[in-house]
């Protein structure tokens, strides 16, 4: 089951890639690069164990960071930087922040800690 | 003399018909300087569509796209065996994180996106060649 489970987190990685840095190939390659590097890295690791699953939900995260919370920009002839915000970005306001819903990063301890 | 002229160019023709309409259909930046290394992801892989295209894919023009993507994939270890109906893992030698790779290659070629149930049954070329004629949205 976690076999399944860590690719289709790697999938969704890659994806998350593809949303944050569409257009910009070296980075896309780059991040790629180390998606893999981290997951080969983890290969050995036995089947249910806790080690696993942490290191599932870290990818998992990592893809919702980079799908929400990476936008890139790139600047114009005025030298004014042009941001790429796509459907996926997390928008937040004030409101929200006051809230703390939970599934946004504002109002929530940051990365489990 | 002059009718053996024709027929051989329009047979020509015929058989370049299938795949003329391949590389129209790619992102431009795909086909340069790194095609060697590995799959190169589309750079904008929707901006590019052609829109002159017939309704539908053949499954010809299918398979080549994916064989092309495939022959360019450099963790392929024996390129010999590639064919329509080769096996991703047993013919390949590719593993389970070089499968998800592929697949996600193929969506990024055909501008689709495949939901993770379907992408995880995809294990082999006639598979994926299926799967993307059933999609109506790949191009």
């Amino acid at each position: 089951m976690s076999r399944e489970m860590a690719l289709a987190a790697y999938r969704h990685l890659l994806r998350s890639t593809r949303i944050a840095f569409q257009g910009d190939i070296p980075t896309l390659l780059a991040a790629r690069h180390e998606a893999r590097k981290n997951f080969e890295y983890n290969r050995g690791l036995a089947t249910g164990s806790d080690e696993l699953s942490q290191q599932i939900t870290h990818a998992e995260e990592v893809a919702n960071f980079l799908r929400e919370n990476v936008v890139q920009g790139q600047p114009d002839e005025t030298g004014k930087y042009k941001l790429r915000i796509h459907e996926h970005t997390e928008r937040g306001d004030n409101e929200d922040i006051k809230k703390g819903k939970g599934n946004t990063l504002a109002g929530t301890k940051c990365c489990a800690s | 003399m002059f009718r053996t002229a024709l027929l051989r160019s329009a047979r020509q023709a015929i058989r370049a018909a299938p795949r003329c309409q391949a590389p129209i259909a790619r992102p431009v930046v795909r086909s340069s300087m790194f095609q060697a290394k590995q799959i190169v992801p589309a750079a904008r892989f929707q901006a590019v569509r052609c829109y002159s295209a017939s309704a539908g894919l053949t499954k010809d023009e299918v398979e080549g796209r994916i064989m092309d993507l495939l022959k360019n994939f450099d963790k392929v270890t024996e390129p010999e065996k590639l064919n329509g109906e080769a096996h991703f893992h047993n013919d390949l030698g590719l593993d389970s994180l070089d499968t998800v790779e592929v697949v996600m290659a193929i969506e990024e070629e055909f501008s689709i996106e495949i939901p993770d149930k379907e992408a995880d049954a995809i294990h082999s070329v006639k598979q994926a060649v299926d799967y993307i004629l059933a999609q109506p949205d790949a191009h």
